[in-house]
């Protein structure tokens, strides 16, 4: 087990080399002004987040049941970050539950800095052990992308074209 | 006809007819390289394991799944079922296309929504559900792409990586009825979201792949970039998952050993952007798991093809092939592309479709060195050409000069007729740096003919009388047998005198086997291996009833004579142990320099400084022989240093028959080779096998290279002493003996010099 000041130092480097962004928080209001802050229309939530974020008693934050297709901004939340390679692991049994991490431009993830583990093994240990959070479980790294026209590296196809990881310390 | 499904000739033509490809495919294959040898360097350095213990530690998982694979369906679907899912075990193509349409229908589903899954195309899923009224969609870029242009993939990893982007603008302004700028990669593929998102939405069914089924839960794992494929079994009520029964694990933690290594193969990245787990169907849906057999046991019971159902579909045994590189994945493969689709189109499609592309394969051994589960996929394409050779798909011409070869007398004859008419062609003035200068059609004149040399290497050596000793080596004293090589023997007599000088240099005494003609190696290599194995019993004839080492200037021989000998004989027990008893004393003159006839470091230093630069046979390199670095040889042995030469690995096209039965591939792959040397600057290239220095030789002079090509024996042994011809035959008799008339050759042969070093 390395230090957590390592591990989020080693998570932030393998995230910026998939063309992610770290972004150190220390609540989720941060994370929602963060959000609000990146474009004129409201962000969109997933239920998870939306939990978190009505915790906060942030009033204008949206029902994830509405319409979110093609939204600039979308929050979701991660069961846990692997500092290894930068991603970040969502943990979504609905259809709803993806809408946000599918559909949004540019998405916002947040995880705890407790939650980072060292190597990609430590995530699929611990996915191992929870057989609900299989039914559906991404490794996300980095913005969506591909290299099928001429191998030109183009962010952003049919998933989110930004990626930001908030750390909440 | 599509461009992919025309037969092997018109794909070929069409391939080596398309200016943009071979450039566009050797920067592909040059910057993966890169980006994958550094992604593994990081790995191992991570891990503090090797890159071979990795992949021997995940294929040894894969084996052990493989051979219980029963046990793993059952724990499989036991999981998959318990989570709500339906697992479906098929045998055949038809069946798995028959399920889907069926569930299709009865659900009433026009369209099914595609993530990449290379089953599907294996089982030409898209065309067949077409054929039944259902709409089947790519979602993935490349394979969308593919379908609007009607074309199959031509990479496993980048199905459309053949395609430029002014094509891709005009089949996406076709398909979207606006006009699209070749230049503008971004909005092209932003395109994609706009002309997929109706789909996503009115698809009744979406349909995955799997890059492993994880038996311990019933789960499945899918690795991608786009997203596409998170869209697809997140919208539709019904997912298919279509994949072949080798793509089962037993654990989580095998997956996540998996992901070391896929990834960083495929693409070069760390992760890919989506690794998606899934385990059962997702309240109210369908989740319909197809494990397709499809040949895949037949392959798991074939010894030598069993191996390749370890296969994880990153496509780097592409990425490194050579003719690949030359010719493009719609040539050099069927469904299936590069190397593996050479072995597994046989045993998914048949022998019909696996056998054009067969002849492209050099036999460098490169994909090997980089398949992340270790197949070892050179041996068991050289399986493959035997059961095409059997089945007789095999080329004619082949045919007919390999049983030409295998009878010394002709053989020998045609040399010798070949040498005569050289001579005369040189009297006349048609020869220019020892090669013919002739009228060549322009697919041919890539590559000059070489002269044939009057005499012969073996008549070099008896003409001469024999090399002081100047260090004793430890097998200072010994007789040694040369093999000369078939082809060095008459198109690089120099390089085998210059062998022969090297062994005596170290106090050894060099022997002529009488009747040593070839290993075998030319019909084992096209597959033939009945007339492989009369070549390499003449051989084994010609060497045994002795104890003394063989050496040879060809490494090539020295593999055919330790590898493919035991897999000619392994059913005739006596010959087995004959062609061991050679094998186990033969040497290649690198490892004989180095080790039994070593020669002291600096015992051959130059006067004047040549700048030199090597390339290492491929096949030896590839292997892991130590012989290869003949750099390293010269360097120790001259005192001077190579000069760098960029892919000093890199096959040079030569391939044995493949250059001829193939040039435009000989020629691609030669043209890379060449102009990593001519970036090097050296004056003299060195190299180590003789089919190399005859094919590096011919292409330097046809492109009018400055640059000498030459056997590193002739570059070593010409800082030894010159040694006196004892008497100079007239040319012509050197050729009567191959004239097949017996009393005049052992008339001649008597009256040859009798020096004591040729016993």
């Amino acid at each position: 087990m390395m230090a957590l000041s390592d591990r989020t130092a080693l998570f932030a480097e393998g995230l910026a080399a998939a063309q992610g962004e770290l972004f150190p928080c220390t609540s989720w209001e941060d994370v929602w002004r963060y959000a609000v802050s990146l474009s004129d229309e409201a962000p969109v939530v997933s239920p998870a987040a939306y939990e978190q974020l009505q915790r906060g008693a942030l009033p204008d934050v949206n029902d994830p049941l509405r319409s979110i297709a093609d939204r600039a901004v979308g929050i979701t939340e991660a069961a846990l970050a692997v500092a290894e390679t930068g991603s970040v692991l969502l943990i979504e049994p609905a259809p709803i539950d993806r809408a946000v991490s599918l559909l949004t431009h540019h998405l916002i993830v947040a995880v705890t800095e407790q939650d980072i583990v060292d190597e990609l093994a430590d995530g699929f240990r611990w996915l191992a052990r929870q057989p609900r959070a299989a039914a559906y479980a991404t490794f996300v790294t980095g913005p969506s992308r591909t290299a099928d026209i001429e191998r030109s590296l183009t962010i952003g196809v049919q998933g989110p074209s930004r990626l930001s990881v908030a750390v909440l310390a | 006809m599509s461009a992919s499904t025309a037969p092997f000739r018109v794909r070929y033509r069409r391939s080596v007819n398309d200016p943009d490809l071979r450039p566009r495919l050797l920067a592909f294959q040059r910057s993966w390289r890169e980006s994958r040898d550094a992604q593994v360097r990081r790995l191992e350095q991570r891990s503090e394991q090797s890159f071979d213990e990795l992949r021997r530690n995940f294929a040894a998982v894969k084996d052990h799944t493989l051979e219980r694979m029963d046990e793993y369906i059952a724990e499989f679907r036991a999981n998959a079922e318990a989570a709500g899912a339906r697992v479906i075990e098929l045998a055949t193509a038809d069946q798995a296309v028959d399920y889907i349409a069926e569930v299709c229908r009865s659900r009433g589903i026009e369209v099914v929504v595609k993530s990449k899954s290379m089953v599907s195309e294996e089982i030409e899923l898209n065309h067949e559900l077409e054929q039944r009224g259902i709409a089947a969609i790519e979602t993935d870029l490349g394979e969308w792409l593919l379908q609007l242009a009607r074309e199959r993939p031509s990479h496993l990893v980048m199905p459309a990586i053949h395609q430029k982007r002014q094509y891709v603008a005009e089949i996406l302004g076709q398909e979207l009825e606006r006009e699209f700028d070749p230049d503008d990669i971004p909005a092209m593929v932003a395109s994609a979201r706009e002309g997929l998102r109706g789909h996503y939405l009115s698809a009744g069914a979406g349909l995955t792949g799997a890059n492993a089924l994880i038996a311990e839960t019933g789960s499945v794992m899918v690795v991608t970039n786009e997203g596409n494929m998170r869209l697809a079994t997140s919208l539709p009520d019904v997912h298919f998952v279509t994949a072949g029964i080798e793509k089962l694990i037993p654990t989580w933690a095998d997956a996540e050993r998996q992901l070391q290594l896929l990834p960083r193969s495929a693409t070069a990245q760390t992760l890919s952007t989506y690794t998606t787990c899934i385990t059962g169907a997702q309240p109210g849906k369908e989740m319909h798991i197809i494990l397709l057999d499809n040949g895949r046991r037949a392959m798991r019971d074939h010894e030598p093809i069993s191996d390749a159902l370890r296969c994880i579909r990153c496509g780097a045994c592409a990425n490194v092939c050579p003719p690949y590189q030359v010719v493009g994945g719609h040539t050099f493969g069927h469904i299936y592309t590069g190397a593996i689709g050479l072995v597994n189109t046989t045993f998914h499609h048949s022998v019909a479709d696996a056998a054009g592309p067969q002849g492209l394969c050099v036999s460098c051994g490169a994909c090997e060195t980089v398949c992340p589960v270790a197949i070892p996929l050179p041996a068991q394409i050289l399986d493959i050409r035997r059961r095409v050779h059997e089945s007789g798909h095999a080329p004619l011409w082949e045919r007919a000069a390999l049983r030409l070869w295998a009878r010394p007398r002709v053989f020998n004859a045609l040399m010798g007729m070949g040498a005569l008419a050289s001579g005369m062609a040189r009297l006349v003035g048609l020869a220019r740096r020892d090669h013919l200068r002739l009228p060549l059609p322009k697919r041919l004149r890539w590559r000059a003919v070489p002269t044939l040399p009057l005499r012969s290497g073996q008549t070099l050596i008896r003409a001469r009388s024999s090399q002081p000793t100047i260090a004793p080596a430890p097998a200072n004293g010994q007789a040694v047998d040369l093999f000369a090589q078939c082809l060095a023997d008459r198109l690089l007599p120099s390089t085998v005198d210059a062998a022969a000088r090297l062994i005596e240099a170290g106090g050894a005494t060099v022997n002529l086997p009488e009747a040593q003609h070839c290993c075998g190696l030319p019909a084992f290599d096209a597959g033939d291996w009945d007339t492989a194995r009369t070549m390499a019993r003449q051989t084994i004839e010609a060497l045994e009833g002795n104890t003394r080492s063989v050496v040879t200037p060809a490494p090539s021989c020295v593999i055919s004579m330790r590898a493919h000998w035991p897999q000619l004989f392994a059913d005739e027990p006596q010959w087995r142990d004959r062609a061991a008893a050679i094998s186990d004393r033969v040497h290649d003159l690198a490892e004989w320099l180095d080790g039994p006839g070593h020669l002291p470091s600096g015992c051959l230093i130059k006067a004047g400084s040549d700048s030199w630069t090597a390339h290492r046979f491929c096949q030896s390199s590839n292997r892991g022989d130590d012989s290869a670095r003949i750099d390293q040889l010269v360097e120790r042995l001259t005192g001077e240093h190579a000069l760098p030469l960029a892919e000093p690995e890199v096959c040079c096209g030569f391939g044995g028959l493949t250059s001829l039965a193939a040039p435009e591939v000989g020629e691609g792959i030669l043209d890379r080779k060449l102009n990593c040397i001519a970036d090097s600057g050296c004056d003299t290239l060195i190299t180590n096998n003789p089919g190399c220095v005859i094919h590096l030789r011919a292409g330097a002079v046809a492109r009018g290279s400055e640059h000498e090509t030459l056997h590193y024996a002739e570059f070593l042994a010409a800082q030894l002493p010159k040694q006196p011809t004892s008497s100079s035959p007239p040319p012509i008799s050197s050729l009567l003996p191959t004239l097949s008339l017996p009393p005049i050759s052992s008339f001649l042969r008597k009256q040859e010099p009798t020096n004591n070093h040729h016993q």
